[in-house]
């Protein structure tokens, strides 16, 4: 489980990285893979990265994937719609920033989630 | 709020616990009876399987999950119905591909199919059965299994035509690239713009990406959108049934028995996943009654009714999480509810009753969610919405309370068109009257044998309470059908699946294949349906990019009939006029040359008539037979009226004004 947690977050990270200079430039399919990737399910992943369903390794948490795949792509669909909504209603309309935007959002997640698996792992020690 | 009921916090008196499996003492898990196949000697563990098993707790006691030991399958089982999946959807596709599509008629895509199709559509479902019935619970296998259906009954449109389905999706991908361009909105032109969620997503895919025709997705939509369902739907199916193959059969179902066509690049396909996970979310986190049971009378008599009628809250799927996270859950489901509520007109409204009867039954701990579910839309509506909401008070409003036009009224309004349709149209409403049933039946059987069936009979019910609203284009019963499904589907498959664990045996599994046949049978008729004037040629898109290359902005375009594959491209540019619906009405009036000629009187307009258009005039019967062809053959030879393109795609006019500006 960890070794996938940790092969999700390493793929998730590399996407929003790619993505921060593809919402610039790039050969138009490698950004609609990496982009659409990123707000199909970039921080909804991480935030479920970030969080737990139940205490680690009880049979809730081990269930909880259709859930927890669910929630990645359904809070990254929202997260996308919410930014970019905002941005028509705000007129200050920027494909790019948004994409920017989504990006930090996953790294900062990913990056919380990271810390809390280090301090869970200490604190089983 | 009250979390989910607790030994030590019983919520109501009760019945005696049925379905209760499994008691821990001092750490090691005992079984009943009932499960001695599943007794864990310790001996084996290598050649036999854990499986989580929760479900049939007592309401107001937790049953703490209990691992049942299955036999392994064999591997050769295994590999065989691997097999089985990969030569469905080999075949499937195969036969996709062979489709001649100038073969479908009026009961549309069922006319072109090769028997082929049949024979994958068959392997596909006894792979799923034959997964379902494995000693072992594999939920990978069900896992692909499913696809393999999803590809197969769901993804026929864009392999056998390589196009998007439905002139909505043209047009959805022009309000997009209206978007992606200007970063703005035109509540003048419809009503999308002011439900414009979806499209400025899709407008950030494209502004971000570069990429501005987004026609290859709009093309796959169907099956992109059934794949993402999947997890969903599972998550949703665990919490409301009793055990892993119950839920697995209730997704299966629902696959067999979508019929309704929204899953294209549209705002309700959007709505639609976001609905299910936000019930998945709910029913998995914040399950529970909403406020202490036992101290007031109506609390307590509430209680105590629920209890009665279904003891049981199963506990499969359900999710512990810290407090803080559990936070941040409610955080995203809110989120959830924005996104629909800025996205879709009806959704948002569909989720209120649904949270409100969930509360009542104490499914829902969160009192105030069903509050916010109906202050959001209501306040978008009425702010953000306002140039639609002050333009169509009588249209939002006139109709409201009356049940019988909302639901006789708009069922007998499809019930036209040519005999082939109207064939299509019955069996649409025998296979949505035989799904009810079965989701009928199901919820009276696990009444009867006490287990978990309220929390679907509530979710597939509460929708209707929107019924009295308004007719919603004649759509509304459509989409009703679709909220209600995943849980009426869980409700069916409870007459086949048992709720113990384990495999449900060949019996059973014989019953849920022909059911499967039978159903999947119905689903290609009722689907695909209307197929021929659903789908367009790329001679079609050709013309009307001609048109458009032709047609100086700010032109006035008409359509003959409602039903042309355009406006994927300059959606504001042109002012889009159409002369007949598609539904034909009694107040239609006739196609003539004057109709057109009047709408072109002052600047000149083009006119459009496509193949598609053709069929769906003589499909819906729009037109007296050949009335098309007819008025292309009078009316184009008028003075004034110059044929500019004619092709395989159709023929396009171009009619002079008195202006005479274009």
């Amino acid at each position: 489980m960890a070794f996938d947690r940790k092969y999700v977050t390493y793929a998730v990270g590399g996407i929003a990285i790619a993505a921060i200079p593809l919402a610039f430039f790039g050969p138009e399919g490698l950004r609609l893979v990496v982009i659409g990737l990123l707000m199909l399910a970039g921080p909804g992943t991480a935030l479920v990265l970030l969080l737990r369903f139940g205490p680690p390794d009880s049979p809730e948490a081990r269930s909880s994937l259709p859930l927890a795949v669910a929630i990645a792509v359904a809070s990254s669909l929202a997260l996308s719609t919410i930014i970019a909504t905002a941005m028509v209603f705000s007129r200050i309309w920027s494909p790019p920033a948004a994409v920017c935007l989504l990006s930090l959002a996953t790294l900062g997640l990913l990056a919380l989630g990271a810390k809390r698996s280090r301090e869970s792992l200490a604190g089983a020690r | 709020m009250t979390p989910e009921p607790t030994p030590s916090a019983p919520t109501a008196p009760l019945s005696p616990a049925p379905h209760r499996h499994a008691d821990t003492t001092h750490g090691e898990t005992k079984h009943g009876a009932k499960h001695g196949d599943g007794r864990h000697d310790g001996k084996h563990g290598d050649t036999k399987h854990a499986e989580t098993k929760h479900g049939g707790a007592k309401h107001g006691g937790t049953v703490p999950p209990a691992v049942v030991r299955h036999e392994s399958s064999r591997p050769w089982q295994l590999a065989a119905l691997a097999g089985l999946a990969a030569a469905a959807l080999a075949l499937g596709i195969w036969s996709l591909l062979s489709v001649d599509p100038a073969r479908i008629g009026g009961t549309g895509l069922v006319e072109a199919l090769p028997p082929v199709y049949y024979v994958a559509l068959a392997l596909s479902l006894a792979g799923f059965v034959g997964t379902l019935n494995l000693r072992r619970y594999t939920p990978a296998l069900l896992a692909g299994q499913v696809m393999v259906l999803v590809v197969i009954l769901h993804a026929a449109d864009p392999i056998v035509h390589g196009l998007p389905r439905l002139e909505a999706s043209y047009r959805h991908l022009g309000i997009a690239d209206y978007i992606a361009k200007s970063g703005q909105l035109n509540t003048n032109i419809d009503a999308y713009f002011s439900w414009p969620g979806f499209f400025d997503f899709l407008g950030m895919l494209s502004g971000a990406t570069g990429v501005r025709d987004l026609m290859g997705i709009a093309t796959w939509a169907p099956l992109g959108i059934n794949l993402l369902l999947l997890a969903p739907l599972l998550a949703l199916a665990t919490r409301l049934t009793s055990q892993p193959r119950q839920a697995w059969a209730g997704v299966w179902i629902f696959f067999l028995t979508s019929w309704v066509g929204q899953d294209y690049l549209s705002p309700q396909a959007y709505a639609f996943l976001l609905l299910v996970t936000l019930l998945a979310c709910l029913l998995s986190v914040f399950s529970g009654w909403a406020w202490p049971t036992g101290s007031k009378p109506f609390t307590r008599s509430l209680a105590h009714t629920v209890a009665k009628l279904d003891p049981t809250v199963p506990h499969q799927g359900m999710a512990s999480p810290p407090p803080a996270d559990a936070a941040v859950l409610l955080v995203v489901c809110a989120g959830f509810l924005v996104a629909m509520t800025a996205s879709h007109q009806l959704t948002p409204f569909a989720v209120i009753p649904i949270l409100a009867l969930f509360v009542l039954t104490g499914r829902l701990r969160l009192r105030y969610l069903p509050i916010l579910a109906a202050v959001l839309p209501i306040g978008w509506l009425v702010f953000a919405a306002s140039a639609y909401f002050e333009g169509h008070l009588t249209h939002l409003f006139g109709s409201f309370g009356d049940i019988q036009a909302n639901t006789l009224g708009a069922v007998t309004q499809r019930v036209s068109g040519s005999e082939a349709h109207v064939l299509v149209v019955y069996t649409r409403l025998a296979e949505v009257a035989f799904v009810w049933v079965l989701a009928a039946v199901g919820a009276f059987m696990a009444h009867r044998r006490r287990t978990a069936w309220l929390t679907a009979a509530v979710g597939a019910l509460a929708p209707l309470a929107l019924i009295p609203g308004q007719p919603y284009g004649g759509e509304l019963l459509l989409r009703l059908y679709l909220f209600s499904l995943p849980f009426a589907a869980c409700l069916a498959v409870l007459i086949l699946i048992p709720d113990k664990q384990g495999a449900p045996g060949w019996k059973r599994t014989i019953a849920l294949m022909a059911l499967g046949s039978v159903l999947a049978t119905a689903t290609v008729v009722t689907r695909y349906g209307n197929d021929s004037m659903e789908q367009f040629t790329p001679e079609e898109i050709s013309l009307v990019n001609k048109l458009y290359a032709t047609a100086p902005a700010g032109s006035v375009l008409i359509e003959a009939v409602h039903d042309t594959p355009w406006k994927f491209q300059k959606y504001a540019e042109y002012d889009y006029r159409e002369l007949l619906e598609t539904q034909a009405r009694p107040d239609t009036a006739p196609l003539t040359c004057d109709a057109a000629n009047r709408i072109a009187q002052r600047a000149g307009a083009y006119l459009i008539i496509t193949t598609s258009q053709k069929r769906a005039a003589e499909l819906l019967e729009t037109t007296q037979p050949g009335g098309l062809d007819h008025f292309i053959a009078t009316c184009g030879a008028s003075p004034g009226w110059t044929k500019v393109f004619d092709d395989a795609g159709g023929v396009v006019f171009h009619i002079k004004g008195a202006g005479n500006g274009i």
